[in-house]
C-alpha cells in the first residue's frame, strides 16, 4: 500500500514537478516549527519532493502562514491562495463529503495535473472509497490529522507534488476524523490552485466548500465577487454531505492536533449553518487557538500571529456590540470581524459590499470605532453613551473642561505662596491627600464656601462653580456659553477686564481668607483627575 | 514610582520650572496686585504646558504642536503663526478632502471642534485625531493631578 502511494506519489511528481515547483525558497518562511508535519510529511512521500516537505512544516496556523504572506510580497499567487487555504479552519460538512472525494481523486488524478485532479465530488468520493481500505493509509491519515489541515494546503498549490500530497493527506485526515478538514484544506488548495489554473470544473463543488472557509482575514479581491453566492452553494453542498461539519473540522484542527479527531457526531447535520457560523467561530477558534499555538510554538510568527488573532479578537468582541456584524446575527457568536493583521488585508464578510473602497472604509470605520471605545472609557461616565456623535461630544466637553481645571490650578498656583519643599515623592504619592468627594456634594460644599465671592458677573461664578467641581455631570450641565466666556477671558491676557480683576480679587481673598473655602475647594478639587488616570 | 513615567518626568520639569518661576519674582508678603497675580498665572500656566510637553517630545502631534504654539508667541507671532496657519491649512484641506470624499461618518462638526481643542489636531484624520486625544486627556489628568497636589502642599504653609 504504501509502495502504491508511493509510486504514484513519484508519478505525480514528475508530472509535477515541472508545473508547480515554485520557489523553494519560501520554504524557510513556513519554518513554523511543524516538525510533526515534516516528518508525516516525509513518511508520506519518500520520493517527494523534499523541498516540498521542508517547506510545509507547520503552516498549522493559519494567521502566521497568512502574515507571513504578506509579510512576502514576493511569494507567487500560488502561495497567496495557499495561504487562504491555510487560513480556511475547517468548514463544514461539506468537508465529509469532499473529502471522500479527495481521495478518491487523490488515486484517480495521480497522474493528472493537480488542478485537474480536483474533479467533482464523485470522483473524490470514489477515492475515498478507495482509500480506507488501507491501513497503512489510515495511519498516515491519523498522523496527518494531527496537524491543521492548512499545513497541507500549504504544501499544495506552490509545489506540484504537494498538490497531491494535499489530496493524499485530505483522504488520510477523513479517515481520521479530522478528514474533513483536510478535504476542505485541500479544496482550498484546490481552489487556489483552480482560480490561477482555471480549469476545473467539477472543482466548484470544492471551491464552494473552500469559500465556505474561507472567511479568513486573507485579502483575496479575486474570490470576493463569488463569495457569496459560492458560500451558498456550498451550503447547499455540504448539507448533501455526511456528517463534518465546518465546526468539527474547525475545531479538530485547531484544539486537537493530536489525533484530532474531536467531537465529530456534533457536527452532523451543521452543514448548512458553518457558511454563517462558521465565519465567525471559526475566526474566533482560530484567535484562541493561535494564541495556544503560539504558546506551543513561541514561534515569531506564530506569536505575531496568534498575538494579532487574540487581539482581533478582543477587538472583535468588544466591538461586537458596535460593529455592524452582518454575517453572524442570526447566530449571535462574536462578531466574525476581519482580524487586521495588516493593515490593507481585509476579508469582505459575507453579505457585505467587496468593492476595495467598501473594504477599506470599513476597516477605517472599525479603526474609529475602537478608538471611540478606549476614549469612552478614559472619559469618565461616557459608558453608557452610544454613537458617535454624542460620545464625541461628550470627549469635547471632557477636554474642555480639564484644559480649564489646568488653567484654574494654575491661576491658583500663582496665588498661593509657593512651598519651596518640593517633595516630588509626595507629588508623586499615589494617595491623594484629599479624600475623594462625592460628585453630588460639590455644589453644596462650593455654594457655601465662598461667601464672600461677588463677582460683577454672576455667570463668571457659575462657569468657576462647575470647574472646581470638576464633575462630568457638572460640566455636561453647566452653561457652555459661561464656561466659554471664563476661558475667553483666561485666554486673552489683553483682554484684562475689569471683571477679571475683580475676580482675581476675589479669588485673592479666597484663598488669604478663610480656610474652610479653600478646604471646601480642595476636597472639590479635580478628584475625577485620580479616577480617570490611566496608565498607558 | 516609576522614575521614567510620564508623571515623574512632567513632575520633575514642572517644580524646576516652579522654582525657577518663585525665584524670579518672589511673591511678596502684601497681597499682590492681580496683574502680578495674573503674570504669574500665565508663566505657571505655560511652565505646565511646556513641562508636559516636554515630558512626552515629539511623540505626539499634540506635544510637537504645543512646543511650536509656545516658542512661537507673540514676540514673531504674525511670521511665526502665518506660517503655520498655512501649513496647516494645506494639510488640514488635504485630509478633509480626504476625509469627505469617503464620506466621513462621525459627525465632521464635533471632529471639528475636537480639532479645535486638541493642539495640533487641525491636520489629522479622524482616527488619528481620536488616538491623539486620548493620549491628550491622560496628560491632562497627569498634569492636573500634578498640579492640585502641588497646589494643596503649597497651600499648607
Amino acid at each position: 500500500m504504501d509502495i502504491d502511494e508511493k509510486d504514484k506519489y513519484e508519478l505525480e511528481n514528475r508530472n509535477e514537478n515541472s508545473i508547480n515547483y515554485q520557489e523553494p525558497v519560501l520554504s524557510s518562511d513556513w519554518q513554523f516549527g511543524g516538525a510533526n508535519l515534516t516528518s508525516a510529511g516525509m513518511s508520506l512521500v519518500p520520493s517527494g519532493n523534499p523541498l516540498a516537505i521542508g517547506s510545509c512544516p507547520s503552516a498549522s496556523v493559519a494567521d502566521s502562514f497568512g502574515s507571513n504572506l504578506w509579510e512576502h510580497p514576493s511569494i507567487s499567487q500560488n502561495l497567496g491562495f495557499c495561504g487562504i487555504n491555510v487560513h480556511n479552519g475547517a468548514s463544514s460538512s461539506n468537508a465529509m463529503g469532499i473529502g471522500k472525494g479527495t481521495l478518491t481523486s487523490l488515486r484517480s488524478n495521480i497522474d493528472r495535473p493537480f488542478d485537474m485532479g480536483w474533479n467533482t465530488t464523485g470522483i473524490l468520493q470514489q477515492s475515498l472509497s478507495q482509500l480506507p481500505a488501507d491501513s497503512a493509509f489510515i495511519e498516515r491519515a491519523a498522523r496527518f490529522s494531527s496537524f491543521n489541515g492548512g499545513s497541507f494546503s500549504d504544501m499544495v498549490s506552490p509545489f506540484g507534488m504537494p498538490e497531491s500530497m494535499s489530496l493524499y493527506t485530505r483522504g488520510v485526515g477523513l479517515m481520521a476524523g479530522t478528514e474533513d478538514m483536510f478535504a476542505v484544506n485541500g479544496m482550498k488548495s484546490v481552489f487556489g490552485v483552480e482560480s490561477q489554473k482555471s480549469k476545473l470544473n467539477a472543482i466548484e463543488a470544492t471551491r464552494d466548500a473552500c469559500l465556505q472557509v474561507e472567511n479568513r482575514a486573507i485579502e483575496s479581491p479575486l474570490e470576493n465577487g463569488r463569495k457569496s453566492e459560492s458560500l451558498v452553494r456550498a451550503n447547499e453542498e455540504t448539507k448533501q454531505g455526511t456528517g463534518g461539519s465546518g465546526n468539527e473540522s474547525d475545531e479538530a484542527e485547531f484544539s486537537g492536533r493530536d489525533g484530532g479527531q474531536d467531537e465529530p457526531s456534533s457536527f452532523d447535520g451543521t452543514g448548512g449553518e458553518p457558511s454563517a457560523k462558521s465565519l465567525s467561530s471559526k475566526k474566533r477558534k482560530r484567535s484562541l487557538q493561535d494564541a495556544e499555538i503560539d504558546q506551543a510554538k513561541g514561534g515569531r510568527p506564530l506569536t505575531e500571529a496568534a498575538k494579532d488573532g487574540a487581539e482581533n479578537q478582543q477587538k472583535g468582541d468588544q466591538k461586537q456590540t458596535t460593529t455592524t456584524n452582518k454575517t453572524t446575527g442570526k447566530q449571535g457568536t462574536p462578531a466574525s470581524h476581519p482580524p487586521k493583521e495588516e493593515y490593507i488585508h481585509v476579508r469582505a464578510r459575507r453579505g457585505q459590499a467587496t468593492n476595495s473602497h467598501s473594504l477599506a472604509e470599513r476597516v477605517r470605520r472599525e479603526k474609529i470605532s475602537e478608538r471611540m471605545k478606549f476614549l469612552q472609557d478614559l472619559v469618565p461616565g461616557c459608558s453608557k453613551v452610544t454613537g458617535k456623535a454624542v460620545m464625541l461630544d461628550e470627549i469635547i466637553n471632557y477636554v474642555q473642561s480639564l484644559q480649564r481645571q489646568v488653567e484654574f490650578l494654575s491661576m491658583k498656583l500663582a496665588t498661593v505662596n509657593p512651598r519651596l519643599d518640593f517633595n516630588i515623592e509626595g507629588l508623586l504619592a499615589k494617595d491623594i491627600i484629599q479624600s475623594q468627594a462625592g460628585p453630588s456634594s460639590t455644589h453644596p460644599d462650593l455654594s457655601v464656601g465662598y461667601p464672600s465671592l461677588h463677582l460683577s458677573q454672576p455667570g463668571l461664578v457659575q462657569a468657576a462653580l462647575p470647574v472646581m467641581g470638576n464633575n462630568a455631570d457638572v460640566m455636561r450641565r453647566s452653561l457652555t456659553s459661561h464656561l466659554t466666556s471664563m476661558t475667553g477671558g483666561l485666554k486673552l491676557p489683553n483682554q484684562l477686564s475689569n471683571t477679571w480683576e475683580d475676580e482675581l480679587h476675589n479669588v485673592v481673598q479666597m484663598n488669604y481668607g478663610t480656610s474652610a473655602p479653600s478646604d471646601s475647594l480642595n476636597v472639590n478639587e479635580p478628584q475625577p483627575s485620580g479616577n480617570t488616570k490611566v496608565e498607558l | 514610582m516609576n522614575p521614567s513615567s510620564l508623571k515623574s518626568r512632567f513632575t520633575t520639569r514642572f517644580l524646576r520650572a516652579l522654582t525657577k518661576i518663585n525665584a524670579h519674582k518672589p511673591i511678596s508678603s502684601s497681597s499682590p496686585g492681580p496683574g502680578e497675580i495674573f503674570q504669574r498665572y500665565r508663566r505657571i500656566k505655560v511652565a505646565a504646558d511646556k513641562s508636559m510637553a516636554y515630558s512626552v517630545r515629539s511623540r505626539r502631534t499634540w506635544s510637537r504642536a504645543t512646543l511650536w504654539r509656545l516658542r512661537t508667541r507673540s514676540p514673531r507671532s504674525r511670521l511665526a503663526t502665518h506660517a503655520r496657519r498655512s501649513w496647516v491649512k494645506t494639510r488640514s484641506t488635504r485630509a478633509a478632502s480626504h476625509g469627505k470624499e469617503k464620506k466621513e461618518d462621525g459627525g465632521t462638526v464635533e471632529a471639528e471642534e475636537l480639532r479645535e481643542l486638541v493642539p495640533g489636531g487641525e491636520a489629522m484624520d479622524l482616527c488619528n485625531l481620536l488616538d491623539e486625544t486620548a493620549h491628550y486627556i491622560k496628560c491632562l489628568t497627569t498634569q492636573l493631578d500634578i498640579l492640585d497636589r502641588q497646589e494643596c502642599t503649597s497651600r499648607e504653609l
